[in-house]
Protein backbone atom coordinates (compact mmCIF):
# COMPACT_ATOMS: atom_id res chain seq x y z
CA UNK A 1 0.00 0.00 0.00
CA UNK A 2 0.97 3.50 -0.72
CA UNK A 3 1.07 6.55 1.62
CA UNK A 4 1.26 9.81 0.46
CA UNK A 5 1.43 12.91 2.07
CA UNK A 6 1.19 16.11 0.42
CA UNK A 7 1.93 19.61 1.98
CA UNK A 8 1.10 18.62 4.99
CA UNK A 9 0.73 21.49 7.53
CA UNK A 10 -0.59 21.12 11.13
CA UNK A 11 -1.15 24.04 13.89
CA UNK A 12 -1.37 22.76 17.51
CA UNK A 13 -3.91 25.10 19.60
CA UNK A 14 -4.76 27.63 16.28
CA UNK A 15 -6.19 30.62 16.81
CA UNK A 16 -4.78 31.00 20.57
CA UNK A 17 -1.31 32.76 21.71
CA UNK A 18 -0.10 28.97 22.59
CA UNK A 19 -0.46 27.54 18.84
CA UNK A 20 2.45 25.75 17.28
CA UNK A 21 2.88 25.44 14.08
CA UNK A 22 4.52 22.12 14.27
CA UNK A 23 4.21 20.64 10.59
CA UNK A 24 5.10 22.84 7.57
CA UNK A 25 4.26 21.87 4.23
CA UNK A 26 5.61 18.46 4.58
CA UNK A 27 5.67 15.63 1.48
CA UNK A 28 6.43 12.36 1.38
CA UNK A 29 5.35 8.49 0.22
CA UNK A 30 6.02 5.18 1.56
CA UNK A 31 5.55 2.21 -0.71
CA UNK A 32 4.61 -1.18 0.36
CA UNK A 33 7.94 -3.46 0.44
CA UNK A 34 9.58 -0.55 1.68
CA UNK A 35 10.38 0.90 5.30
CA UNK A 36 10.87 4.83 5.35
CA UNK A 37 12.98 6.05 8.23
CA UNK A 38 11.94 9.22 10.07
CA UNK A 39 14.39 11.13 11.90
CA UNK A 40 15.23 14.25 13.21
CA UNK A 41 15.54 15.72 17.09
CA UNK A 42 12.97 16.03 19.82
CA UNK A 43 9.98 18.26 18.90
CA UNK A 44 11.13 18.28 15.18
CA UNK A 45 7.70 16.94 14.44
CA UNK A 46 8.61 13.23 13.76
CA UNK A 47 5.49 12.22 16.24
CA UNK A 48 3.21 14.69 15.11
CA UNK A 49 3.85 13.89 11.19
CA UNK A 50 3.05 9.93 11.94
CA UNK A 51 -0.16 10.30 13.86
CA UNK A 52 -1.38 12.31 10.65
CA UNK A 53 -1.27 8.81 8.45
CA UNK A 54 -4.15 7.45 9.85
CA UNK A 55 -5.81 10.49 10.56
CA UNK A 56 -5.87 10.19 14.29
CA UNK A 57 -4.60 13.54 14.20
CA UNK A 58 -6.46 15.41 11.13
CA UNK A 59 -4.05 18.06 9.11
CA UNK A 60 -4.94 21.81 9.51
CA UNK A 61 -4.01 21.42 5.39
CA UNK A 62 -2.57 19.53 2.80
CA UNK A 63 -3.61 15.67 2.48
CA UNK A 64 -2.94 12.29 3.37
CA UNK A 65 -3.49 9.52 0.39
CA UNK A 66 -3.87 6.41 0.74
CA UNK A 67 -3.26 4.61 -2.56
CA UNK A 68 -4.18 7.44 -4.39
CA UNK A 69 -7.66 8.13 -2.30
CA UNK A 70 -7.67 11.10 -0.24
CA UNK A 71 -8.12 9.56 3.46
CA UNK A 72 -10.24 11.91 4.68
CA UNK A 73 -13.40 10.02 2.12
CA UNK A 74 -12.49 6.91 3.72
CA UNK A 75 -14.36 5.35 6.48
CA UNK A 76 -12.51 5.87 9.83
CA UNK A 77 -12.29 2.38 10.91
CA UNK A 78 -11.03 0.95 7.56
CA UNK A 79 -8.40 3.68 7.49
CA UNK A 80 -7.32 2.68 11.24
CA UNK A 81 -7.57 -1.42 10.36
CA UNK A 82 -5.25 -0.66 7.35
CA UNK A 83 -2.64 1.95 8.26
CA UNK A 84 -1.96 0.11 11.86
CA UNK A 85 -0.03 2.71 14.23
CA UNK A 86 2.13 1.40 16.92
CA UNK A 87 2.34 5.02 19.47
CA UNK A 88 6.22 5.59 21.76
CA UNK A 89 5.32 3.52 24.79
CA UNK A 90 3.10 1.61 23.60
CA UNK A 91 2.72 -0.75 26.33
CA UNK A 92 0.84 1.84 28.65
CA UNK A 93 -2.12 1.37 27.04
CA UNK A 94 -2.02 -2.49 27.91
CA UNK A 95 -4.92 -2.93 30.38
CA UNK A 96 -6.33 -6.74 29.71
CA UNK A 97 -6.30 -9.64 32.17
CA UNK A 98 -4.33 -11.98 29.87
CA UNK A 99 -1.69 -10.95 26.56
CA UNK A 100 -3.95 -13.44 24.60
CA UNK A 101 -7.46 -10.81 24.93
CA UNK A 102 -5.27 -7.98 25.14
CA UNK A 103 -4.31 -8.78 21.31
CA UNK A 104 -7.59 -9.65 20.71
CA UNK A 105 -8.86 -6.13 21.50
CA UNK A 106 -8.61 -4.80 17.67
CA UNK A 107 -9.74 -8.10 15.55
CA UNK A 108 -12.80 -8.41 18.27
CA UNK A 109 -13.46 -4.79 17.36
CA UNK A 110 -13.04 -5.17 13.76
CA UNK A 111 -15.94 -7.90 14.14
CA UNK A 112 -14.29 -10.87 13.42
CA UNK A 113 -15.60 -14.35 13.99
CA UNK A 114 -13.87 -15.89 17.40
CA UNK A 115 -12.13 -18.74 15.78
CA UNK A 116 -10.89 -16.18 13.22
CA UNK A 117 -9.27 -13.82 16.17
CA UNK A 118 -8.19 -16.74 18.06
CA UNK A 119 -6.22 -17.92 14.69
CA UNK A 120 -4.43 -14.24 14.24
CA UNK A 121 -3.70 -14.24 17.89
CA UNK A 122 -1.71 -16.78 17.94
CA UNK A 123 -0.40 -16.01 14.73
CA UNK A 124 0.80 -12.52 15.47
CA UNK A 125 2.44 -13.69 18.62
CA UNK A 126 3.76 -16.39 17.32
CA UNK A 127 5.33 -14.10 14.69
CA UNK A 128 6.73 -11.92 17.69
CA UNK A 129 7.51 -14.71 19.82
CA UNK A 130 6.01 -14.44 22.25
CA UNK A 131 3.37 -17.47 21.97
CA UNK A 132 4.28 -18.30 25.87
CA UNK A 133 3.31 -15.56 27.23
CA UNK A 134 -0.66 -15.62 25.81
CA UNK A 135 -2.12 -16.44 29.18
CA UNK A 136 -0.10 -14.20 31.38
CA UNK A 137 -0.80 -10.91 32.26
CA UNK A 138 0.40 -7.90 30.43
CA UNK A 139 1.53 -6.34 33.73
CA UNK A 140 3.65 -8.78 34.89
CA UNK A 141 5.76 -9.04 31.94
CA UNK A 142 9.63 -7.57 31.64
CA UNK A 143 9.88 -4.33 29.66
CA UNK A 144 10.63 -5.66 26.19
CA UNK A 145 8.11 -8.31 26.28
CA UNK A 146 4.88 -5.69 26.95
CA UNK A 147 6.32 -3.85 23.98
CA UNK A 148 6.16 -6.73 21.70
CA UNK A 149 2.77 -7.56 23.44
CA UNK A 150 1.52 -3.79 22.31
CA UNK A 151 2.59 -4.34 18.65
CA UNK A 152 1.07 -7.72 18.74
CA UNK A 153 -2.11 -5.48 19.37
CA UNK A 154 -1.67 -3.68 16.76
CA UNK A 155 -0.23 -6.16 14.13
CA UNK A 156 -3.67 -8.43 14.73
CA UNK A 157 -5.81 -6.39 13.54
CA UNK A 158 -4.27 -7.23 9.51
CA UNK A 159 -2.90 -3.85 8.59
CA UNK A 160 -1.38 -3.40 5.25
CA UNK A 161 1.28 -0.41 6.18
CA UNK A 162 2.25 0.00 9.92
CA UNK A 163 3.55 2.99 11.21
CA UNK A 164 5.75 2.16 14.47
CA UNK A 165 6.64 5.59 16.77
CA UNK A 166 10.29 4.93 18.47
CA UNK A 167 9.65 0.97 18.89
CA UNK A 168 13.10 0.20 20.67
CA UNK A 169 13.08 3.05 22.86
CA UNK A 170 14.33 2.08 26.30
CA UNK A 171 14.72 -1.39 24.93
CA UNK A 172 17.93 -3.97 25.85
CA UNK A 173 19.83 -4.84 22.94
CA UNK A 174 19.38 -8.17 22.10
CA UNK A 175 14.93 -7.11 22.35
CA UNK A 176 15.53 -4.35 20.13
CA UNK A 177 17.45 -6.55 17.23
CA UNK A 178 15.06 -9.22 17.05
CA UNK A 179 12.43 -6.24 17.05
CA UNK A 180 13.72 -4.89 13.90
CA UNK A 181 14.17 -8.70 12.81
CA UNK A 182 9.99 -8.15 13.12
CA UNK A 183 10.17 -5.12 10.77
CA UNK A 184 12.23 -6.21 8.58
CA UNK A 185 9.83 -9.43 8.03
CA UNK A 186 6.80 -6.96 7.88
CA UNK A 187 8.64 -5.18 4.92
CA UNK A 188 9.11 -8.33 3.20
CA UNK A 189 6.15 -9.37 3.33
CA UNK A 190 4.97 -6.39 1.76
CA UNK A 191 3.93 -3.98 3.85
CA UNK A 192 4.77 -0.17 3.88
CA UNK A 193 6.97 0.76 6.97
CA UNK A 194 7.42 3.87 8.71
CA UNK A 195 9.27 4.27 11.51
CA UNK A 196 10.80 7.26 13.42
CA UNK A 197 13.55 6.77 16.10
CA UNK A 198 16.57 8.69 17.95
CA UNK A 199 18.67 6.11 16.99
CA UNK A 200 20.19 6.61 13.27
CA UNK A 201 22.33 3.76 13.68
CA UNK A 202 19.15 1.22 13.85
CA UNK A 203 17.82 3.41 11.08
CA UNK A 204 20.85 2.71 9.27
CA UNK A 205 20.52 -0.65 9.29
CA UNK A 206 16.51 -0.72 8.11
CA UNK A 207 15.38 2.13 6.28
CA UNK A 208 15.15 2.09 2.60
CA UNK A 209 14.34 5.57 2.51
CA UNK A 210 15.08 8.33 4.64
CA UNK A 211 13.27 11.57 6.36
CA UNK A 212 15.26 14.16 7.80
CA UNK A 213 12.83 16.64 9.86
CA UNK A 214 13.65 19.72 11.34
CA UNK A 215 11.87 22.30 13.27
CA UNK A 216 8.58 20.96 11.63
CA UNK A 217 10.03 20.37 8.13
CA UNK A 218 10.94 17.79 6.13
CA UNK A 219 14.65 18.74 5.37
CA UNK A 220 15.70 16.06 3.41
CA UNK A 221 13.88 13.09 1.91
CA UNK A 222 15.93 10.35 0.04
CA UNK A 223 18.26 7.26 -0.32
CA UNK A 224 19.81 6.65 3.16
CA UNK A 225 23.23 7.94 1.77
CA UNK A 226 22.04 10.61 0.10
CA UNK A 227 20.59 11.82 3.35
CA UNK A 228 23.28 10.92 5.99
CA UNK A 229 25.99 12.46 3.45
CA UNK A 230 24.31 15.49 3.18
CA UNK A 231 23.59 16.04 7.04
CA UNK A 232 26.67 14.52 8.49
CA UNK A 233 25.19 16.57 11.55
CA UNK A 234 22.34 14.10 11.82
CA UNK A 235 24.23 10.92 10.21
CA UNK A 236 24.88 7.48 11.91
CA UNK A 237 28.56 6.98 13.04
CA UNK A 238 28.97 4.51 10.44
CA UNK A 239 28.90 7.63 8.05
CA UNK A 240 30.93 9.56 10.34
CA UNK A 241 33.59 7.54 10.50
CA UNK A 242 33.74 6.81 6.51
CA UNK A 243 33.80 10.90 5.66
CA UNK A 244 36.54 10.88 8.29
CA UNK A 245 38.62 8.15 6.71
CA UNK A 246 37.45 9.58 3.68
CA UNK A 247 39.10 12.87 4.45
CA UNK A 248 42.60 10.89 3.61
CA UNK A 249 42.20 7.89 2.00
CA UNK A 250 40.06 8.00 -1.95
CA UNK A 251 37.78 5.09 -2.50
CA UNK A 252 35.43 5.62 0.55
CA UNK A 253 32.04 6.03 -0.90
CA UNK A 254 28.87 6.43 0.86
CA UNK A 255 28.49 3.09 3.11
CA UNK A 256 25.55 3.35 5.36
CA UNK A 257 24.98 -0.10 6.88
CA UNK A 258 27.08 -1.11 9.73
CA UNK A 259 28.41 -4.27 7.40
CA UNK A 260 29.28 -2.71 4.24
CA UNK A 261 30.88 0.72 6.29
CA UNK A 262 33.12 -2.41 7.69
CA UNK A 263 34.32 -3.64 4.25
CA UNK A 264 34.62 -0.82 2.84
CA UNK A 265 37.19 0.31 5.69
CA UNK A 266 39.16 -2.77 5.63
CA UNK A 267 39.61 -2.02 1.71
CA UNK A 268 40.34 1.49 1.71
CA UNK A 269 42.70 0.61 4.38
CA UNK A 270 44.36 -2.36 2.72
CA UNK A 271 42.37 -4.65 5.09
CA UNK B 1 0.21 22.71 31.28
CA UNK B 2 -3.47 23.02 30.47
CA UNK B 3 -5.33 26.17 31.21
CA UNK B 4 -8.76 23.75 31.66
CA UNK B 5 -8.19 23.19 35.12
CA UNK B 6 -5.36 25.49 36.51
CA UNK B 7 -7.87 28.09 36.95
CA UNK B 8 -4.85 30.17 38.34
CA UNK B 9 -4.28 33.05 35.12
CA UNK B 10 -0.46 35.01 36.29
CA UNK B 11 -0.41 38.64 37.01
CA UNK B 12 0.64 41.69 38.68
CA UNK B 13 -2.29 43.00 40.41
CA UNK B 14 -2.46 44.09 44.03
CA UNK B 15 -4.59 41.24 44.36
CA UNK B 16 -2.13 38.78 43.31
CA UNK B 17 0.34 40.31 45.56
CA UNK B 18 -1.74 39.71 48.54
CA UNK B 19 -0.48 36.88 51.12
CA UNK B 20 -2.61 33.39 50.43
CA UNK B 21 -3.90 33.05 53.81
CA UNK B 22 -5.50 36.60 53.75
CA UNK B 23 -6.91 35.88 50.59
CA UNK B 24 -8.42 32.63 51.96
CA UNK B 25 -9.89 34.29 54.80
CA UNK B 26 -11.42 37.21 52.19
CA UNK B 27 -12.86 35.43 50.39
CA UNK B 28 -14.67 33.03 53.48
CA UNK B 29 -15.61 36.57 54.60
CA UNK B 30 -17.44 37.58 51.20
CA UNK B 31 -19.04 34.35 50.97
CA UNK B 32 -20.28 35.02 54.63
CA UNK B 33 -21.18 38.50 53.54
CA UNK B 34 -23.60 37.13 50.64
CA UNK B 35 -25.19 35.39 53.18
CA UNK B 36 -25.61 37.72 56.09
CA UNK B 37 -27.16 40.47 53.81
CA UNK B 38 -30.38 40.62 54.03
CA UNK B 39 -31.70 43.90 52.31
CA UNK B 40 -31.46 44.92 48.73
CA UNK B 41 -28.39 47.61 49.78
CA UNK B 42 -26.92 45.44 52.04
CA UNK B 43 -26.59 42.70 48.85
CA UNK B 44 -25.89 45.98 46.07
CA UNK B 45 -22.80 47.05 48.51
CA UNK B 46 -21.62 43.22 48.49
CA UNK B 47 -21.80 42.92 44.88
CA UNK B 48 -20.34 46.43 43.75
CA UNK B 49 -17.41 45.68 46.10
CA UNK B 50 -16.52 41.93 44.48
CA UNK B 51 -17.53 43.35 40.93
CA UNK B 52 -14.91 46.04 41.59
CA UNK B 53 -12.19 43.34 42.93
CA UNK B 54 -13.21 41.67 39.46
CA UNK B 55 -11.70 45.18 37.95
CA UNK B 56 -9.03 45.29 40.20
CA UNK B 57 -7.93 41.66 39.84
CA UNK B 58 -7.01 42.51 36.07
CA UNK B 59 -7.92 38.51 34.96
CA UNK B 60 -9.90 38.66 31.57
CA UNK B 61 -13.37 38.89 31.85
CA UNK B 62 -13.79 35.94 29.67
CA UNK B 63 -11.94 33.42 32.45
CA UNK B 64 -14.87 34.78 34.98
CA UNK B 65 -17.01 33.84 32.65
CA UNK B 66 -15.72 30.30 32.44
CA UNK B 67 -15.92 30.31 35.83
CA UNK B 68 -19.95 30.79 35.75
CA UNK B 69 -20.62 28.44 32.81
CA UNK B 70 -20.75 25.31 35.09
CA UNK B 71 -23.26 27.24 37.02
CA UNK B 72 -25.47 28.84 34.80
CA UNK B 73 -27.52 25.91 34.49
CA UNK B 74 -28.42 26.20 37.90
CA UNK B 75 -28.85 29.84 38.65
CA UNK B 76 -31.14 29.21 35.33
CA UNK B 77 -33.13 26.73 37.07
CA UNK B 78 -33.18 28.97 40.28
CA UNK B 79 -34.67 31.89 38.94
CA UNK B 80 -37.23 30.40 36.95
CA UNK B 81 -38.41 28.33 39.78
CA UNK B 82 -38.84 31.92 41.88
CA UNK B 83 -40.32 33.10 39.17
CA UNK B 84 -42.88 30.57 38.48
CA UNK B 85 -43.82 29.38 41.73
CA UNK B 86 -43.60 31.96 44.42
CA UNK B 87 -46.58 33.77 44.70
CA UNK B 88 -45.87 37.06 46.38
CA UNK B 89 -46.58 40.71 45.68
CA UNK B 90 -49.16 42.04 42.57
CA UNK B 91 -49.19 39.76 39.15
CA UNK B 92 -47.15 41.05 36.58
CA UNK B 93 -48.93 39.01 33.95
CA UNK B 94 -51.12 35.24 33.49
CA UNK B 95 -51.02 33.02 30.33
CA UNK B 96 -53.07 31.07 30.89
CA UNK B 97 -52.47 28.69 34.22
CA UNK B 98 -49.21 30.52 34.20
CA UNK B 99 -49.24 33.31 36.21
CA UNK B 100 -46.35 35.44 37.40
CA UNK B 101 -45.84 37.38 40.52
CA UNK B 102 -43.90 40.43 41.14
CA UNK B 103 -41.95 39.15 44.50
CA UNK B 104 -40.93 35.67 42.30
CA UNK B 105 -39.32 37.75 40.09
CA UNK B 106 -37.70 39.95 42.45
CA UNK B 107 -36.41 37.10 44.50
CA UNK B 108 -35.78 34.67 41.79
CA UNK B 109 -33.29 37.49 40.28
CA UNK B 110 -32.06 37.84 43.98
CA UNK B 111 -31.27 34.26 44.59
CA UNK B 112 -30.00 34.18 41.04
CA UNK B 113 -27.58 37.20 41.54
CA UNK B 114 -26.52 35.58 44.70
CA UNK B 115 -25.09 32.13 43.43
CA UNK B 116 -23.12 34.40 40.58
CA UNK B 117 -21.46 36.48 43.25
CA UNK B 118 -20.53 33.51 45.43
CA UNK B 119 -19.06 31.46 42.31
CA UNK B 120 -17.75 35.12 41.62
CA UNK B 121 -15.52 35.24 44.81
CA UNK B 122 -14.59 32.19 45.06
CA UNK B 123 -13.16 32.28 41.36
CA UNK B 124 -11.11 35.68 42.52
CA UNK B 125 -9.28 33.53 44.99
CA UNK B 126 -8.17 30.66 42.60
CA UNK B 127 -7.71 33.26 39.59
CA UNK B 128 -5.21 35.37 41.40
CA UNK B 129 -3.73 32.69 43.76
CA UNK B 130 -1.47 30.01 42.35
CA UNK B 131 -2.49 26.03 43.48
CA UNK B 132 1.00 25.79 45.79
CA UNK B 133 0.28 29.00 47.11
CA UNK B 134 -3.13 28.51 47.96
CA UNK B 135 -2.52 24.90 49.86
CA UNK B 136 0.54 26.65 51.31
CA UNK B 137 -2.02 28.84 53.00
CA UNK B 138 -4.32 26.28 53.46
CA UNK B 139 -1.40 24.27 55.47
CA UNK B 140 -0.42 26.99 57.73
CA UNK B 141 -4.98 27.95 58.59
CA UNK B 142 -5.09 24.31 59.19
CA UNK B 143 -1.70 24.11 61.32
CA UNK B 144 -3.63 25.43 64.64
CA UNK B 145 -5.21 21.57 64.32
CA UNK B 146 -1.83 19.68 64.20
CA UNK B 147 -2.95 20.33 68.14
CA UNK B 148 -5.43 17.86 67.78
CA UNK B 149 -3.49 15.63 65.87
CA UNK B 150 -5.19 16.63 62.34
CA UNK B 151 -2.14 16.14 59.66
CA UNK B 152 -2.51 19.60 58.11
CA UNK B 153 1.13 19.21 56.62
CA UNK B 154 0.40 15.86 55.10
CA UNK B 155 -3.42 17.22 53.89
CA UNK B 156 -1.73 20.13 52.09
CA UNK B 157 1.18 18.05 50.51
CA UNK B 158 -1.52 15.53 49.28
CA UNK B 159 -3.53 18.48 47.41
CA UNK B 160 -0.53 20.21 46.29
CA UNK B 161 0.46 16.49 44.23
CA UNK B 162 -3.50 15.92 43.42
CA UNK B 163 -3.25 18.88 41.65
CA UNK B 164 0.18 19.11 39.78
CA UNK B 165 -0.93 15.52 38.40
CA UNK B 166 -3.95 16.58 37.29
CA UNK B 167 -2.71 17.63 34.25
CA UNK B 168 -0.49 15.05 33.93
CA UNK B 169 -2.75 12.64 34.06
CA UNK B 170 -4.79 14.60 31.88
CA UNK B 171 -2.23 14.04 29.03
CA UNK B 172 -1.82 10.28 29.64
CA UNK B 173 -5.61 9.73 29.10
CA UNK B 174 -5.57 11.37 25.83
CA UNK B 175 -2.19 9.00 24.86
CA UNK B 176 -3.94 6.29 25.82
CA UNK B 177 -7.51 6.75 24.07
CA UNK B 178 -5.25 7.82 21.19
CA UNK B 179 -3.61 4.51 21.07
CA UNK B 180 -7.02 2.33 22.14
CA UNK B 181 -8.38 4.40 18.70
CA UNK B 182 -6.35 3.65 16.22
CA UNK B 183 -6.76 -0.21 17.74
CA UNK B 184 -10.45 0.67 16.73
CA UNK B 185 -11.55 1.88 19.85
CA UNK B 186 -15.08 4.20 19.93
CA UNK B 187 -15.80 6.40 22.39
CA UNK B 188 -18.40 8.22 21.22
CA UNK B 189 -21.13 5.85 19.93
CA UNK B 190 -23.38 3.32 21.08
CA UNK B 191 -26.05 3.40 23.91
CA UNK B 192 -24.72 3.50 27.32
CA UNK B 193 -23.61 -0.18 27.96
CA UNK B 194 -21.22 0.01 25.26
CA UNK B 195 -19.93 3.22 26.18
CA UNK B 196 -19.25 2.04 29.88
CA UNK B 197 -17.30 -0.85 28.49
CA UNK B 198 -15.56 1.48 25.87
CA UNK B 199 -14.04 2.98 28.94
CA UNK B 200 -12.57 0.05 30.35
CA UNK B 201 -9.35 0.24 28.16
CA UNK B 202 -8.72 3.33 29.39
CA UNK B 203 -9.01 3.61 32.83
CA UNK B 204 -7.44 0.20 33.39
CA UNK B 205 -3.93 1.54 31.99
CA UNK B 206 -4.67 5.03 33.55
CA UNK B 207 -4.80 3.25 36.61
CA UNK B 208 -1.65 1.06 36.60
CA UNK B 209 0.28 4.12 35.58
CA UNK B 210 -0.84 6.18 38.56
CA UNK B 211 -0.24 3.77 40.98
CA UNK B 212 3.34 3.40 39.25
CA UNK B 213 3.58 7.21 39.12
CA UNK B 214 2.63 7.53 43.30
CA UNK B 215 5.78 4.67 43.74
CA UNK B 216 8.04 6.90 41.67
CA UNK B 217 7.66 9.90 43.25
CA UNK B 218 7.61 8.44 46.66
CA UNK B 219 10.92 6.69 46.18
CA UNK B 220 12.03 10.45 44.49
CA UNK B 221 10.66 12.65 47.25
CA UNK B 222 12.21 10.28 50.05
CA UNK B 223 15.65 9.74 47.91
CA UNK B 224 15.96 14.19 48.38
CA UNK B 225 15.03 13.62 52.04
CA UNK B 226 11.37 14.13 52.74
CA UNK B 227 10.47 12.94 56.03
CA UNK B 228 6.78 14.13 56.62
CA UNK B 229 5.59 18.28 58.28
CA UNK B 230 8.54 17.72 61.16
CA UNK B 231 11.10 20.52 60.77
CA UNK B 232 10.65 21.16 57.24
CA UNK B 233 11.11 24.81 56.14
CA UNK B 234 9.71 26.19 53.23
CA UNK B 235 11.36 28.24 50.00
CA UNK B 236 8.42 30.24 49.77
CA UNK B 237 8.17 31.95 53.15
CA UNK B 238 4.54 33.27 53.80
CA UNK B 239 4.45 36.85 55.21
CA UNK B 240 1.86 37.99 56.21
CA UNK B 241 2.18 42.14 55.82
CA UNK B 242 0.21 45.21 56.64
CA UNK B 243 -1.71 45.22 53.37
CA UNK B 244 -2.84 41.82 53.80
CA UNK B 245 -4.37 42.88 57.26
CA UNK B 246 -6.02 45.75 55.10
CA UNK B 247 -7.04 43.79 52.74
CA UNK B 248 -8.85 41.65 55.75
CA UNK B 249 -10.34 44.44 57.52
CA UNK B 250 -11.57 46.12 54.66
CA UNK B 251 -13.77 42.86 54.08
CA UNK B 252 -14.74 42.37 57.46
CA UNK B 253 -16.28 45.82 57.24
CA UNK B 254 -17.61 44.95 53.99
CA UNK B 255 -19.54 42.01 55.56
CA UNK B 256 -20.74 44.22 58.71
CA UNK B 257 -21.74 46.86 56.61
CA UNK B 258 -23.75 44.45 54.40
CA UNK B 259 -25.86 42.93 57.28
CA UNK B 260 -26.82 46.05 58.86
CA UNK B 261 -27.54 47.67 55.96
Amino acid sequence: MRIEVKNLRHVYSPGTDSAVEALRDVSLSVEGGEILGVVGGTGSGKSTLVVHMNLLLEPTSGEVLIDGMDARAMKKSELRRRVGLVFQFPESALFAPTVEEDVAFGPCRLGLDEEEVRRRVSETLGMLGISHLASRSPHALSGGEKRRVAIAGVLAMGPEAIVLDEPTAGLDPATREELLDVVRGLKNAGMSVVIVSHDLDEIAEVADRVCLMERGEAKAVGAPEDVFYEHPENAPDTVRAALAVGERLPGVGRPVRFAETVEVLERVMGG
Amino acid sequence: MGRGIGQFYPGMSPLHALDPRAKILASVGLVAALFLVGSFHGFLLVAVVVLSLLIVSRVPAAAFLRFLKPVSFIVALTFLFQALFSREGNILFEWGWLSVYEGGVSNGAFLAARILLLVLSAALLTATTPPVALTDGIEDLLSPLKKLRFPSHEVAMMMTIALRFIPTLDEEAQKIMRAQAARGAEFSEGGLIKRVKAIIPILVPLTVGAFCRADELADAMESRGYRGGEGRTRYRELKFRLRDGVALLFVVLVAVGGAVL
